[in-house]
C-alpha cells in the first residue's frame, strides 16, 4: 500500500473517505483495506478512476452494489465538508487578513466563500435527504419478490433523470474565484499562502468534477436502468 | 457550456485510448463509455442519452444492417475510417453518416471537425443552461451587483418587480449561480462590472 500512495500522491485526498491514513508499514493494499472494513476491489476501482485521466467508467464500478456507491458518496461529502472546505476557507481568511486589499475586496471574497459554503451544504443535504435514500430504497425494493405497490406507483411519476437535470455544477464558482485572485485582485505579499489557496481550489475543483462524473456516469445510469427493470417487471406494458 | 455525450466503438485499444485522450481535451465532450470489438453498445444505446457514436470502420461494417435499419442512429454516427475500404456488400455508404474522420487526420482537422459537430448539435438542441445572458439580463445583473434591490431595479428600468424577479431567476438558472456574491464574482471575471462598482449591500 505504501508504494501505491508514495508513487501516486494525488491519492491522498481519497484516503480519508475510506478512513485510511498514511502509516501503512509493509501491509498490502488488501491487508490495509480489510483491516479498515473497506472493499478492496471497490477501493482499487475508485483509485484507478481517480488517477487515470483516460478512465472511462466501464464494467468495473457496475459490479458493486448501489449501497456501496451511496456510502462512498456520503463519505466523499463528509470529506468535502469536514476537511477540504474548512481547510481552504481558513487559508482564504488568513490570506485576506494579511493582504493589502481594500475593505470591499476583502468583504467580497469572504462573503463569496461563506455563500459558496452555504450553497454547497444545501446541495449535499438535498442529495443525502432525498436522492440517496431513494436509491437505497430502490435497490431494496428491486430485490424483493413483491415490492411495495406504493413505491411502484411513485416510480411511475418520478425518475432519477430529473435529478440529473437539476444537478448544479459546484466547481464553476471556484473557477471564478481563482480567476478573480489571479487576474483582478492586486498581488498578495504572502506568495506561499496565495499559491496554496490556488492549489487547494484547483484540487477541489478537479475532485468535484470527478465526483460528479461518478454520479452522472455510473450512479444515475445504473439507477435509471434499475427503475426501468422494476417498472417493467411490476407493470408490464 | 452544454455537454454532448459520446460513446466510442473502436476495436483497437491504442486507437481508442488515443481518441479518448484527444476528446478529453475538447470542451463540451463527455465520453460515457467505450466499447471494443463487441456489439453490446447497441443495448447500451437504448438506456443512455448518447449524442454521438464514434465507430471504427470494422465495427461499422460488422453491424451495418443495424445501422441501415435505424436512420436515427446514422445521424449520431461519426465514422472513423481506416485503410480497409471495402466492407460487406450492401453496407451503408459512408456518406449517410453524420460525419467521418480518418485515422490519418491531423490534430487540428480532427479538433475542428468535432467542434463543428458540437456547435451544430448545440444549435439544434439549445440548452437553457449554456445560453448566454441577454443584454437585458446583463443590465439587471450589473444593477444587482451594484447593490440595488429588486424594487429599485424595477423603478430604474420601468419594469414590474415581478419581471425583475423572473429575470433574476433566469440569470441564476443560466449561470448555475444562486448567491449575489457568486453572481458578483461572475460579473467581475466576465468584465460586466468592475470591483470599484460593486456594492455589497447586506440588506438585500
Amino acid at each position: 500500500m505504501y508504494r501505491v500512495v508514495l508513487e501516486n500522491l494525488q491519492l491522498l485526498p481519497l484516503l480519508p473517505r475510506f478512513n485510511l491514513k498514511p502509516g501503512f508499514g509493509d501491509k498490502s493494499v488488501d491487508e490495509v483495506c480489510k483491516s479498515h472494513g473497506v472493499n478492496t476491489d471497490f477501493f482499487l476501482e475508485i483509485a484507478n478512476a481517480y488517477l487515470d485521466e483516460l478512465y472511462v467508467p466501464g464494467e468495473g464500478l457496475s459490479l458493486f452494489s448501489l449501497d456501496t456507491m451511496v456510502n462512498y458518496i456520503i463519505s466523499t461529502h463528509k470529506y468535502y465538508t469536514e476537511v477540504a472546505l474548512p481547510s481552504v476557507a481558513s487559508k482564504i481568511n488568513r490570506l485576506m487578513d494579511q493582504s493589502a486589499l481594500s475593505e470591499k475586496e476583502v468583504n467580497l471574497v469572504t462573503l463569496f466563500f461563506s455563500d459558496y459554503k452555504k450553497d454547497f451544504l444545501a446541495h449535499i443535504s438535498q442529495e443525502e435527504k432525498h436522492i440517496l435514500p431513494y436509491v437505497i430504497e430502490l435497490e431494496r425494493q428491486s430485490k424483493m419478490e413483491e415490492p411495495d405497490p406504493a413505491f411502484i406507483q411513485k416510480l411511475k411519476t418520478y425518475s432519477i433523470r430529473e435529478f440529473e437535470q437539476e444537478h448544479d455544477r459546484l466547481e464553476t464558482s471556484l473557477k471564478h474565484l481563482s480567476e478573480l485572485i489571479i487576474k483582478y485582485l492586486p498581488p498578495f505579499d504572502d506568495i506561499q499562502l496565495c499559491h496554496q489557496v490556488l492549489n487547494d481550489l484547483s484540487t477541489l475543483m478537479k475532485d468535484l468534477v470527478d465526483h460528479a462524473e461518478v454520479e452522472d456516469k455510473v450512479l444515475i445510469p445504473r439507477v435509471a436502468e434499475l427503475e426501468k427493470k422494476l417498472l417493467n417487471r411490476e407493470s408490464p406494458a | 457550456m452544454r455537454i454532448s455525450n459520446f460513446i466510442l466503438v473502436i476495436d483497437s485499444y491504442l486507437v481508442r485510448k488515443g481518441l479518448v485522450s484527444i476528446l478529453n481535451r475538447i470542451q463540451g465532450v463527455r465520453i460515457l463509455k467505450e466499447f471494443g470489438a463487441d456489439q453490446s453498445f447497441m443495448a447500451y444505446l437504448e438506456n443512455h442519452p448518447v449524442d454521438f457514436i464514434i465507430i471504427g470502420q470494422s465495427g461499422f461494417d460488422r453491424s451495418f444492417d443495424l445501422f441501415l435499419s435505424n436512420p436515427g442512429l446514422l445521424e449520431k454516427t461519426i465514422l472513423l475510417q481506416d485503410f480497409t475500404i471495402d466492407g460487406p456488400p450492401g453496407k451503408p455508404p459512408a456518406s449517410d453518416v453524420q460525419a467521418s474522420i480518418h485515422l490519418m487526420e491531423d490534430r487540428e482537422a480532427l479538433n475542428g471537425k468535432i467542434e463543428k459537430l458540437l456547435g451544430q448539435h448545440n444549435e439544434k438542441n439549445p440548452d437553457n443552461r449554456s445560453m448566454k445572458l441577454s443584454p437585458r439580463e446583463i443590465t439587471i445583473l450589473r444593477l444587482v451587483c451594484g447593490g440595488l434591490t429588486n424594487r429599485q431595479i424595477a423603478e430604474k428600468l420601468f419594469l414590474s418587480a415581478h419581471t425583475v424577479i423572473t429575470h433574476r431567476k433566469n440569470i441564476s438558472s443560466k449561470l448555475g449561480i444562486k448567491s449575489v456574491s457568486g453572481l458578483t464574482i461572475y460579473a467581475i471575471v466576465n468584465n460586466i462590472i468592475t470591483i470599484e462598482e460593486v456594492n455589497l449591500n447586506p440588506d438585500r
